[in-house]
């Protein structure tokens, strides 16, 4: 047992938050919230000559050869600066799944230019009628050709889809709705003509996409995976991308913590600072556990995860308590913060709207407490 | 990081199981842990424990431990809490005061004392709490005055829920009566023989039929041999043992046959003919429950962590403390709304779910967040001591 964050991974954390602190201020924030792209081609350049779109990915590949909890304390510091832009889209979403289930020529040409920075991908998963991580229920359909496949459908809250080059878009090339074979996973140029995307306008006013496949042609050597088991690999990937997701939630909600906690200490009502109020001590008391708690279990499955042992448990857990946890310790945020907090020029509700946002990212609290009941025997 | 545990540690798991499944019956369970009071079955319990090398685990060997990791003692903890055993038979001794004794006792309590726990042969009782000092413990009346070569002792506690058949009291008084020095500097700690003339106990009886005492002292004479190291001292001692204390007391795995009675009753247990397993409202209530006991069992696992290595804790093991406490009336709620009507139904009655357990812990998960401090004062120290907050 061990708890401590190994040298290196403190020297990655502490070199991430200050350069995102230099690089990446509210203000650069709050304009990017309002830039039709959302980001910039000069910070996703700085971010990967930091060798950040690699971190994960081995040495031959143009990566830095990091492990899973690496990119986990990465995506901490990203959701403390609230980071915008096409990251998490590309290298958890895009570059993890071709490491996963790539075969050797699409990881030589699309994960080498992910790690230099040249290539910004997503998952193109989730669908209008069901809405659900669960790729059981998928109905965007990649007829067979003969060289190629056609996919035809629309899928909903892409993220990044609007500045991506490549979809990976999870298509039924067989079987029925709610089954899981007959999955799977293709490598879509996302400059095809027949590729049709809208901007959806969120809360967390990140960059998410209706994207509509009309007869989109892909070659069959795009299959990502194995024809017809993409499924199983879904799966797996959204288990990272959950953990990913809890990482970037606990490093939001942490800043509100520090924020509220200096806060506190400062202003005064009655004579003394609010913080020596034990109504108020308790609502700190609160979040510390609650995001104590979020850290704890998201990188012991993380860890779980980097070692290959089975952890459909720990995860669930991880993403059912984060998704709550950070809800509330957003809300005892805005409690604590008053009025001033309440004002959009705040930082208060940029972690807020972020923290709504990531709630149902990958399954909200009702999604995985499912898969836990069967975990359990339910 | 690393969230496993080595080799060694899962050997001693494995041979553990094996003797516990074996000699850990229920009654020597329920007698542990209900604090039915310990019978003669807990006691022959508790020695074949350490006459099996599962005692003493992380004591220094000259006081007949074994100076392991104290992972192991928690791993000890873990298997007996997921078999109604909640601790180990006589645990005020072995897993609270021992370490006090260890950190402040004389080299001859040490000799004395130690020993015997070890072999699980001897139990104390916390002598702590005054019916005018529950959460301002520092407020106790107790006094000990010195004559001679012995203190005199008189005064009352309450809530001293061992006193009835533990061989000691772990007592708490007053020894400076300045009223101009802040109060928690003039109290020491004593070790008293239970009986010793002019200690009457008195039973208190709990919700849950739990048997708690009161304890009144009328000129106890206690040699000076029995105060735990220095005078005036002891409200530190019982501070810095207090992390430690939770971090043995607080176990989630004592919840695990909760959550697992339960899941087993929605699997048997049909509803309209279907299984209450089947019913969204169940499956919600029992996964929110296991969800948690996911974060109950991380957040021991990181302060337990600390403790084996040293690491000074501040407010991490009050976090467990709370956490486990206030889980444990959410599951037992969960598991009164799922028997439902028949949730009701105490043991032995006609009709009985679950033998009554869930009833019966539903009664006393009301002490668990009072008992060893209430979660207010507990959430005032994690917001002082973890987030530098100012005292009011």
């Amino acid at each position: 047992m061990d708890f401590r964050f190994s040298d290196e991974q403190k020297m990655l954390r502490e070199s991430a938050r200050s350069f995102l602190e230099t690089e990446c201020p509210k203000t650069f924030v709050r304009e990017m919230e309002r830039d039709e792209k959302g980001y910039t081609p000069e910070f996703w350049r700085k971010m990967a000559g930091l060798g950040w779109m690699g971190i994960i990915f081995p040495e031959s590949y143009g990566g830095i050869g990091g492990d899973f909890l690496d990119l986990l304390i990465l995506l901490e510091e990203m959701g403390r600066a609230c980071l915008p832009g096409p990251f998490f889209s590309t290298v958890v979403l895009g570059g993890l799944t071709i490491l996963d289930a790539g075969n050797q020529s699409q990881k030589e040409e699309f994960l080498k230019r992910i790690a230099k920075g040249e290539m910004v991908l997503t998952l193109a998963l989730t669908e209008p009628a069901t809405t659900q991580y669960d790729p059981t229920l998928i109905t965007v359909k990649a007829r067979a050709e003969k060289n190629h496949y056609l996919i035809n459908g629309t899928k909903l809250f892409v993220p990044d889809a609007h500045v991506a080059d490549y979809l990976i878009c999870v298509a039924r090339t067989k079987g029925e709705f709610n089954s899981k074979s007959g999955i799977t996973l293709f490598l879509v140029d996302a400059k095809s003509p027949e590729i049709k995307w809208e901007l959806l306008k969120t809360v967390a006013r990140d960059r998410q996409c209706e994207v509509i496949f009309q007869k989109v042609k892909v070659p069959q050597e795009n299959i990502l995976g194995r024809l017809d088991e993409g499924g199983a690999q879904i799966e797996k990937i959204l288990q990272k991308a959950a953990l990913a997701k809890c990482a970037e939630m606990i490093g939001g909600a942490q800043f509100v913590l520090d924020m509220c906690v200096s806060y506190a200490k400062e202003r005064e009502q009655f004579g003394r600072p609010i913080g020596t109020f034990q109504a108020v001590q308790h609502h700190f008391a609160n979040m510390l556990i609650d995001l104590e708690g979020g850290r704890h279990i998201t990188y012991k499955a993380g860890w779980m995860v980097s070692k290959e042992i089975a952890c459909t448990m720990q995860v669930a857990a991880a993403k059912a308590w984060v998704s709550e946890a950070c809800k509330r310790v957003a809300s005892l945020g805005h409690q604590i913060m008053a009025g001033t907090g309440y004002m959009e020029e705040h930082d208060m509700p940029l972690y807020s709207r972020r923290a709504k946002g990531a709630e149902f990212a990958f399954g909200d609290a009702n999604y995985h407490k499912k898969l836990v009941a069967k975990e359990i025997g339910l | 990081m690393d969230f496993g545990y080595t080799r060694e540690e899962e050997d001693f798991r494995e041979r553990l199981c094996k003797f516990l499944d074996q000699e850990l019956t229920e009654e020597i369970a329920r007698q542990n842990w209900e604090d039915k009071g310990v019978g003669p079955e807990a006691r022959e319990f508790s020695r074949k424990l350490a006459a099996n090398g599962f005692l003493g685990i992380s004591w220094p060997k000259e006081y007949g431990g074994q100076g392991l990791s104290p992972t192991y003692d928690f791993i000890l903890l873990d298997e007996l809490g997921k078999r109604w055993g909640a601790h180990v038979p006589l645990d005020v001794g072995y897993t609270m005061v021992g370490h006090t004794i260890l950190r402040r006792g004389s080299e001859e309590m040490k000799k004395e004392f130690l020993p015997k726990i070890v072999r699980g042969e001897i139990e104390f009782c916390l002598g702590y709490t005054e019916p005018n000092a529950g959460s301002d413990l520092a407020a106790m009346k107790m006094r000990a005055v010195e004559e001679g070569d012995v203190y005199i002792i008189n005064g009352q506690k309450t809530f001293n829920t061992e006193a009835h058949y533990a061989e000691y009291h772990w007592l708490a008084t007053r020894t400076d009566f300045d009223p101009n020095i802040p109060k928690h500097r003039g109290i020491s700690l004593f070790i008293v023989d239970m009986d010793s003339p002019g200690i009457t106990v008195r039973p208190l009886w709990t919700m849950s039929g739990e048997r708690t005492n009161e304890v009144f002292y009328e000129d106890v004479r206690v040699p000076k041999n029995r105060l735990v190291g220095e005078k005036n001292k002891g409200f530190y001692y019982m501070m810095e043992a207090i992390d430690s204390e939770r971090n043995h007391v607080f176990t989630p795995c004592r919840l695990m046959p909760i959550l697992n009675d339960l899941v087993r009753y929605a699997q048997e247990t049909d509803f309209n003919g279907k299984p209450l397993a089947l019913d969204p409202r169940v499956q919600d209530l029992l996964a929110q429950a296991a969800i948690e006991m996911e974060i109950a069992q991380v957040f021991a696992e990181h302060s337990r962590w600390m403790e084996s290595n040293n690491i000074p804790m501040t407010y991490e093991p009050e976090v467990t403390k709370i956490f486990v406490s206030e889980l444990e009336q959410r599951l037992v709620n969960a598991g009164m709304q799922i028997l439902g009507l028949y949730s009701q139904l105490e043991e032995d009655s006609k009709w009985v779910p679950l033998k009554g357990r869930i009833e019966w812990y539903f009664l006393h998960s009301f002490m668990t967040t009072i008992g060893a401090g209430t979660s207010e004062v507990g959430r005032n120290v994690i917001a002082q001591r973890g987030l530098g907050l100012p005292r009011a």
